[in-house]
């Protein structure tokens, strides 16, 4: 047996959140299926309540996957390097293919075990009736195992070319909700018109399991503008799926050796001492050039808050700039999708799909920039110096909360164009747009404050990106879960409950985006995030000012 | 605080982590432009120590003062007078030096065209100016702990805090640290310097406390604990002929009294003879006399100059005699 298989896997099992992952998960599948499990002794027997319970399974174990699977694979080779001990396992007679096929195995055993506590639950799900076990139980499962495999062979592949592990983490879970959640998105503008950026489309559309999903528990209907399928995709999706990874596979591998040390580090040479013709071209294509000189901190400003935006790769201006422009761009797509399809959708679902892509833009940043804002620190060993100068731990927590809340705020305004179109389409929406805003404002408070303090009680940045990501998406797409089974299992008192917790759901509801229109959110949801997002504030202050007393 | 007051100064310092004691009952005093060599084994208590005088920790008991100011009450006093340079450098990414500087110097409120000319000083000092627009962690190790020295310095210290600067240097970086910390000790910082390369320590430093498991057990000017272990001189008779071994060796123990006999040392393949002695330079030449009559060719006599490493043996040796004493007991 490969040796790296059994490490692999009893080390993953050794530590706390595995065992936690897979408590959770048994946890939460039991208590749906006993949510809906019969209590009396009517049996149901048009499989009505098996199929309620399914759909909430399937979704849920698709976000669980999603949530828990990348972060092992994402931080493995990168640990392993960053501790010298690759070195070592390239240097013995082992392949670096058997290096890697035993990664990958002993990986997806655990993704495996973490599937396999959701068994019992579908095993019930199925004894209540009303399920077919090949074609939809056995095809989600499908659709899942080569999505966990999907996952765990782009999490290796990230862990060759991040340099730390929080880094990996980040770009692991950006591209896996980006493979997850994004590429659908053309194919649902573009369906029903012939030509080849359709087709393309179409097979871009199947890197993700959610239209799977979607089409496997019957919702496959939703956003389809009156279109049919007819197929429910699992084949196309597997070779697709399966090509993908094997390509993925294939950029490893190459990686895997020599490469991965043969970096130099960069001098970073100063623009000041570059001939005169590189200044006056570097002067027409940065606005703001990286490379040049920087005058010192003026006292106005907060020495930490510009630290950390010079210190973060993207947050330095001309960083920061590409990113407003790109949420500009994305905006004006979504403008375009705003003018040329509200007459098959209806300005609400638009506006609907816009709050969901700027809180999926909101919760995927925030993380990355949010959580390691102390234990970054803690693990450079910085954190000792600024402990050992004068500033206090007051200005130390606002300032590093404040590098965060600019760039949010700059991402949110360059995607703010969409709505003013939407205004101009129905002026009547003008209170509209603007309760969606504050709800916006809200969440970005709300994600920062959550981030901030859970990522302070971490002393590792990966651990803490990790967390935060899994507390923000738990809080995020959780509600989102339970307003799918909005009808059954859970009642309506229970899904508006639920939103309560999720910014987000709040905003649909004021877009009146359909199936959020009967819920009634606001005030509540604001008093509910702004008192969530005060209390997190307060752990992330008590914890940065006990972090600096003497210990 | 008069001149004369020592700038450094500990009292009984002792803190416990439950029931293990990492440091017992410190005390020691050092003036203004001494440069102390805190010696001690891995896990003694240097870092402890080090800790608690910059505020970092806090002691269980006893209590800490430099330049006036108490370590424990007055933390934010002690972060202006002190200058800390962990064993970690502390780098951040994406950071030019200059950048670095500049943003310590902000963080300790020195004003922004104070500190441009502070930042250009320290360079200078610390002979670092070439490398201001280099990205911090593109920097060896040398460099980085000279960047490590001009951030300590931005905040114009009385007291230097360095915790083994000479880590991982090479032969010529170490060099110039050695030379960097005597010119600032010369223009009147005191500093606590811990390293584990002892020769190098012995030409910098001009007070010695050796510290073996949270215990002080040596402390003091260096001269002066050289001349406690110059007492007794270590001493070595290279033979002409590795054969007479026997015979020079019946003849020292002649010449040695009884304390002195149990010292003696025999190496046969380099035909040598070592041995410890309390005895005056006329004492030792009535010895070589001694010798020479009962007929021992000797190429040879000479006596082992001491070092710092041999005070930190000598130490720690007693140390684990006295333990070994305890056990048998």
């Amino acid at each position: 047996m490969n040796p790296i298989v059994s490490r692999e896997f009893f080390g993953t099992l050794r530590m706390p959140r595995a065992l936690a992952a897979l408590v959770v998960l048994a946890f939460a599948f039991s208590l749906l299926v006993l949510a809906r499990w019969p209590s009396d002794a009517v049996v149901d027997l048009s499989g009505g309540q098996s199929r309620q319970v399914f759909r909430v399974f399937a979704y849920g174990l698709m976000v669980g996957i999603l949530l828990l699977v990348p972060a092992f694979p994402a931080t493995t080779l990168v640990r392993e390097r960053i501790k010298g001990t690759l070195e070592l396992l390239l240097n013995s007679p082992l392949h670096p293919f058997s290096i890697y096929a035993g990664k990958l195995t002993g990986l997806l055993l655990f993704a495996v075990l973490l599937l396999l506590t959701s068994v019992p639950a579908a095993a019930a799900c199925y004894a209540m009736g009303g399920l077919d076990l090949s074609r939809e139980l056995g095809a989600v499962y499908l659709t899942l195992g080569i999505l966990m495999l999907e996952c765990v062979a782009l999490g290796l592949f990230v862990g060759t070319i991040a340099q730390s592990p929080d880094a990996a983490v980040r770009l692991t879970y950006g591209l896996v909700f980006l493979i997850a959640c994004l590429t659908p998105g053309p194919y649902y503008l573009l369906q029903g018109q012939p030509g080849l950026l359709t087709a393309l489309a179409y097979w871009l559309r199947r890197l993700s399991p959610l239209p799977v999903i979607m089409q496997l528990v019957g919702d496959g209907g939703v956003g389809g503008q009156g279109l049919m399928e007819t197929s429910t995709g699992v084949g196309e999706f597997a070779v697709v799926s399966l090509v993908c990874t094997a390509a993925v596979l294939g950029l490893t591998m190459f990686r895997l050796n020599h490469r991965l040390f043969d970096r130099s580090r960069s001098q970073g040479k100063i623009t000041e001492e570059q001939p005169l013709a590189v200044r006056a071209a570097r002067r027409v294509m940065f606005l703001v050039d990286p490379q040049r000189r920087k005058p010192g901190i003026p006292f106005y400003l907060n020495p930490v808050m510009v630290k950390e935006f010079r210190t973060r790769r993207f947050g330095r201006l001309h960083w920061l700039l590409r990113l407003v422009a790109g949420c500009a761009t994305l905006s004006l797509l979504l403008t375009l999708a705003a003018t040329t399809g509200t007459m098959d959708w209806g300005v609400e679902t638009i506006g609907g799909m816009m709050v969901m892509l700027q809180v999926f833009l909101i919760a995927m940043i925030t993380p990355s920039l949010a959580a390691g804002l102390v234990s970054s620190e803690r693990e450079s060993g910085g954190w000792d110096l600024l402990r050992m100068t004068t500033i206090s731990g007051f200005r130390i927590a606002t300032g590093k909360l404040a590098s965060v809340l600019w760039t949010l705020l700059l991402v949110l305004l360059a995607t703010a164009p969409g709505y003013a179109v939407m205004m101009v389409i129905k002026p009547a929406m003008w209170l509209q747009v603007q309760l969606v805003l504050v709800c916006l404002l809200m969440t970005v408070v709300y994600t920062l404050s959550i981030s901030a303090a859970v990522g302070s009680c971490f002393a590792k940045t990966a651990a803490s990106t990790v967390t935060v990501y899994v507390v923000l998406m738990v809080l995020f797409l959780g509600p989102l879960l339970i307003w799918l089974g909005r009808e059954a299992p859970f009642g309506p008192t229970v899904v508006e409950n639920a939103l309560l917790i999720n910014p987000m759901g709040a905003a649909l509801s004021v877009m009146k985006m359909p199936g959020f229109e009967r819920f009634e959110l606001i005030p509540r949801c604001w008093w509910v995030s702004g008192g969530a997002s005060l209390g997190a504030l307060s752990v992330y202050f008590a914890r940065i000012w006990r972090l600096t007393w003497p210990t | 605080m008069s001149n004369g007051d020592p700038v450094v100064e500990t009292n009984e310092l002792t803190k416990k982590f439950g029931e293990f004691t990492a440091l017992d009952r410190l005390s020691i005093s050092l003036n203004r432009g001494q440069i102390l060599g805190f010696i001690g084994p891995n896990g003694a208590g240097k870092t402890t120590a080090i800790k608690i005088l910059v505020g970092l920790m806090r002691p269980t008991s006893g209590s800490a003062r430099i330049a006036g100011a108490d370590c424990v009450r007055d933390a934010r006093r002690i972060k202006r007078l002190v200058g800390y340079m962990p064993d970690r450098f502390g780098s951040y990414d994406n950071m030019r030096v200059r950048e670095y500087l500049d943003f310590f110097g902000a963080v300790f409120g020195i004003a922004r065209r104070e500190r441009a000319k502070r930042i250009d000083e320290v360079l200078d000092t610390t002979g670092s100016t070439y490398m201001q627009d280099r990205f911090v962690e593109s920097l060896s190790h040398g460099m980085q702990q000279r960047i490590g020295v001009a951030r300590t310095l931005l905040h114009q210290p009385e007291v230097l805090i360095l915790d083994e600067p000479a880590n991982g240097l090479d032969p010529d970086a170490r060099i110039e640290m050695r030379e960097l910390l005597v010119r600032l000790a010369a223009s009147g910082k005191t500093l606590i310097v811990t390293s584990h390369i002892l020769p190098e320590l012995s030409r910098i430093c001009n007070i010695v406390a050796i510290i073996t498991r949270g215990k002080l057990r040596v402390f003091g000017p260096l001269e002066q604990i050289m001349r406690t272990i110059r007492q007794r001189r270590i001493c070595e008779i290279q033979l002409v002929d590795s054969e007479e071994l026997e015979q020079a060796r019946a003849a020292l123990v002649d010449a040695l009294d009884e304390a002195e006999r149990p010292t003696i040392t025999a190496f046969e393949s380099e035909s040598l003879l070592r041995f410890q002695s309390s005895r005056d330079d006329k004492d030792l030449a009535a010895l070589l006399a001694h010798l020479v009559d009962r007929r021992v060719a000797i190429a040879q006599f000479r006596e082992v100059p001491t070092d710092l490493e041999d005070a930190f043996l000598s130490v720690t040796r007693e140390e684990k005699q006295a333990e070994e004493a305890v056990g048998k007991q």
